[in-house]
């Protein structure tokens, strides 16, 4: 990729308005099987094309209902390893979009992730991304450092930009020592001195910005008590639910948090996906059991938080020989939060006849992903920029959330 | 760097011997080892700055892990573009002294069936990561210590290039076999040559699911990663049905397994094998089991995109994230001229059209950052935890990338994860990094520089440029505020340095 970050973005016009929802992002890496995340149970296609592989119907009672898909509208079942989710879409605050991706057809992760990260089709279009040029355009009067972080080692290419963002483990990690003896207490303090001067945010090189504003989130989370861990919370206890556990505690900790972006890997299942149980289960029950935690812990501002799921693309409607999906094309996004239409599945089911499908047999998308991001950003976000921040496409609203 | 007589091996030999009895461990015998054979010494090197013109200093930053006396001595007395041509006659090159340092790796040169063995526990499964530590401490160790500094760089590019994740399955210990049977004997061979013994591989056959790549039931990853990844790249050329149709050309290409367990090699099963007639990138393959996919493979290393696009990335990695078209383009045609030849692609692309002078900045990644810190203040380490923890922390673990497109080679990727190179670098000088340190020596020497406020000469060793005055008074400000000890403010001292911007880049 190498499409220079578009500068003329910088002098785009910026909206001014109140913040809106924190929007916490979850990308699932590797593309997500969709039909047996949200199983279409209702057209008899897709048992023909996954013998081995499918989720059983909710109503068959040849398979023991921890295996069956759990009815959500008549048509679609969500995977049984995901059923903590099921209050959350009773109470309507889960919606999901089937046939639901991008037009890159490429079938590669690494461009797929790139440009839906960018948010645009092709090399051409700007190499900021699409969180980053969010928050470039709209001025909430929020002079946070925090504006936006990433939960891991790296930030994500969507929240690439002109608005620094840091990464990190956890609030904890983020200090910079000295413990123990006072020896090391003055050697941190002396070094964060010098650093404040080196990474002054007007100081003449590359990394003045991103530097400054590390120091700041420093001092901010200096003051934050980590300590005070609500363990009663049932976040999973993998990388994922800690850093779950992480945006709970910088969304209630009232930091001028915007935007968090996370990451879930492992999704790329060729090989012994498993069905009801076994690997993409693990992954679902780890993912629906952390969206869940989150859900409860800041439930209090649950009307502040909107979570959206989305992984680059979907995988094969049929299973292959080796008990896995290959690469496809159509997905499904999640969405949850106290202003989505929820308890329904949104979009435009193709069908998954032979002639409905494209490609070597991959499910159509009947949902550009960017319709459902403009809305998001205009709805949740307060931001009417979306032509800036999904550049060259024209959006169609799908309604899948609700007017602040 | 002194080289060692056959007497002074023995005895060292005798010194680690003594130090695995002493400390009981590998870790232990490495620390012996290192303590034996002191690394570049700062003291030294401040006494003799060799200072070299910027364009040079800058060069020579780009093409090794950071420019110790030993570099700087011979491109004094030779330039560049002589240091250029001895390191890629890299087997000219005595490396003895890092051998020695590696000797307390084990599994270097045992097979994979050995490795897997010892480390096999018979009730609670493998230690699989301490076996992963020990490919992480070798490389670790090569990169701070080796003569052969763009070699080890080249290295690491074709591990990125076909990287594995030594985390998936049986990786964690075909892994060490294909970093010494795959990369090292082609990093500066024959891309041709590479690419056959990647294909090969244990250890990539694993990664990328091609033991499950079966007769009727086909597995495209492989496939897909040789063509998109390896060779051709995304805009290279091939299509959906090229993916599919190379995918059953490469069934049957897996790893032996047998009732006791015996894996670790390559093995074509015939029974599993696709015998239908396919057609890769226009080439109809009559069925002729492994001939298929060797002669795709062999098409695919010297195809004009593979050609470009292992330019660009070569590119990338020592010019710029963004290189000029026209410097991948010479790169390129070296490629296709020499047929793959690596030596002579990076001639072109270092040395031919006065490459070196469209260098731009390059981001350290984490591991340059650390390694680059060890050389360049002296630091001694055995490559062990410690360090090794350290790296995990920014992200960087070595073989740990899960994809596999490998560990990013951009500025962006990396830049928004500061803190954890400024913890490192004050843990580093306050001797807070397990089995890693900056020997007294070197402290005391910069102690002194400070106080006799000659603090320009260290500056100028580790940027290559002169002390601007911001940064002296920032500096200066340490030396007011410390309590009177003197080693606490040169070991504060060096932390800034190591923190200062100018060092995240190569």
């Amino acid at each position: 990729m190498t499409t220079p970050f578009n500068a003329r973005l910088g002098f785009a016009p910026v909206h001014t308005a109140p913040r809106g929802d924190v929007l916490v992002v979850i990308f699932l890496r590797g593309a997500a099987d969709a039909l047996n995340m949200v199983v279409p149970y209702g057209d008899a296609v897709y048992y023909t094309l996954r013998p081995t592989l499918n989720i059983p119907r909710p109503d068959d009672r040849r398979f023991e209902l921890a295996q069956r898909a759990h009815d959500l509208d008549g048509f679609f079942g969500l995977h049984p390893a995901m059923q903590s989710l099921l209050p959350i879409w009773q109470a309507g605050h889960l919606a999901i979009v089937h046939a639901c991706g991008a037009p890159d057809e490429s079938r590669s992760h690494f461009q797929a992730m790139a440009l839906m990260e960018r948010g645009v089709e092709n090399e051409r279009g700007p190499g900021s991304g699409w969180i980053g040029r969010h928050l470039a355009s709209l001025n909430t009067g929020n002079t946070s450092s925090l504006r936006a972080v990433a939960l891991g080692d790296m930030a994500p290419l969507s929240l690439s930009g002109s608005v620094p963002v840091a990464a990190m483990r956890s609030v904890a990690d983020f200090h910079l020592g000295g413990k123990g003896t006072n020896a090391a207490i003055r050697a941190a303090t002396e070094l964060q001195k010098v650093l404040a001067q080196m990474y002054a945010p007007t100081a003449p090189h590359a990394l003045a910005q991103q530097g400054a504003q590390s120091l700041d989130v420093l001092q901010l989370l200096n003051k934050l008590d980590p300590s005070r861990k609500d363990t009663s919370l049932p976040y999973p206890q993998t990388d994922f639910g800690e850093s779950l556990r992480q945006v709970g505690l910088l969304v209630k900790a009232e930091v001028g948090l915007e935007v968090a972006a996370l990451d879930l890997g492992g999704w790329d299942t060729h090989f012994a996906q498993g069905s009801s149980v076994g690997w993409m289960a693990n992954l679902l029950r780890e993912l629906a059991d952390g969206l869940t935690a989150l859900y409860a812990d800041v439930i209090d501002s649950a009307n502040r938080v909107s979570v959206v799921v989305m992984s680059e693309f979907g995988r094969r409607a049929h299973e292959n020989g080796s008990l896995g999906t290959d690469h496809g094309h159509g997905g499904a996004m999640l969405l949850l939060g106290s202003q989505v239409r929820g308890k329904r599945v949104h979009g435009t089911w193709p069908g998954l006849q032979a002639e409905q499908l494209i490609g070597p047999g991959d499910l159509a998308v009947t949902t550009d992903y960017r319709d459902v991001l403009a809305e998001l950003c205009i709805k949740r976000l307060n931001n009417p920029n979306w032509q800036q921040i999904f550049p060259g496409y024209t959006a169609t609203f799908r309604d899948v959330f609700a007017l602040k | 760097m002194k080289t060692y007589s056959r007497r002074e091996f023995l005895r060292l030999a005798g010194l680690a011997i003594a130090g695995v009895s002493l400390t009981g461990c590998a870790n232990g015998q490495s620390q012996i080892i290192a303590r034996a054979l002191p690394g570049p010494s700062l003291a030294t090197a401040l006494a003799n700055p060799l200072a070299l013109p910027s364009a040079d200093f800058r060069a020579l930053n780009r093409l090794c892990y950071g420019p110790t006396a030993n570099e700087r001595a011979f491109v004094r007395a030779h330039g560049i573009p002589a240091w250029i041509e001895t390191q890629l006659a890299h087997t000219g090159i005595n490396d003895d002294s890092t051998q020695w340092r590696l000797s307390s790796v084990d599994s270097l040169t045992l097979s994979a069936n050995e490795i897997q063995d010892s480390y096999a526990d018979l009730f609670d499964g493998a230690d699989k990561e301490a076996a992963i530590g020990e490919l992480r401490q070798a490389t670790l160790i090569r990169q701070i210590y080796s003569e052969r500094q763009l070699y080890e760089m080249m290295v690491e590019f074709w591990s990125d290039h076909f990287n594995i994740d030594a985390g998936k399955g049986d990786c964690w210990f075909l892994k060490m076999v294909d970093d010494r049977e795959v990369i090292r004997p082609h990093a500066l061979g024959r891309f041709r040559d590479l690419l056959w013994a990647s294909a090969h591989s244990p250890a990539m056959l694993v990664y990328l699911d091609n033991q499950a790549n079966r007769a009727g039931t086909p597995n495209e990853n492989y496939a897909r990663e040789l063509l998109e990844l390896h060779t051709l790249g995304v805009h290279g050329g091939y299509q959906q049905q090229d993916v599919q149709a190379l995918a059953r050309c490469l069934t049957g290409w897996t790893v032996k397994s047998g009732f006791v367990r015996w894996p670790g090699e390559f093995i074509f099963d015939e029974a599993q094998h696709d015998v239908q007639v396919k057609t890769v990138l226009g080439m109809t393959l009559q069925p002729d089991g492994i001939n298929e996919a060797e002669r795709v493979i062999d098409q695919l290393a010297t195809h004009p995109s593979t050609a470009q696009f292992i330019a660009t990335k070569l590119a990338r990695r020592f010019i710029a994230d963004d290189p000029p078209a026209h410097v991948i383009g010479r790169t390129a045609q070296a490629f296709t001229r020499s047929q793959g030849d690596i030596r002579v692609t990076l001639k072109a692309l270092l040395l031919e059209g006065n490459g070196l002078a469209a260098l731009q900045p390059k981001l350290k990644r984490p591991s340059q950052y650390m390694v680059s810190a060890l050389r360049m203040l002296g630091g001694q380490s055995g490559g062990g935890a410690g360090v090794q923890t350290v790296l995990r922390r920014m992200g960087q673990p070595l073989f740990g990338w899960p994809t596999p497109d490998g560990y990013p080679d951009r500025a962006e990727a990396w830049q928004h994860n500061l803190l954890p190179r400024w913890q490192f670098a004050l843990a580093l000088t306050h001797d807070q990094i397990d089995g890693t340190w900056i020997n007294n020596e070197a402290l005391e020497t910069v102690a002194t520089l400070i106080n006799s406020q000659r603090i320009d000469s260290l500056y100028q060793w580790l940027f290559g440029e002169s002390l601007p005055e911001r940064m002296r008074e920032s500096l200066r400000a340490i030396a007011t505020d410390a309590i009177a000890e003197p080693s606490a403010t040169a070991r504060t001292t060096l932390a800034a340095l190591l923190c200062a911007p100018n060092f995240q880049w190569r």
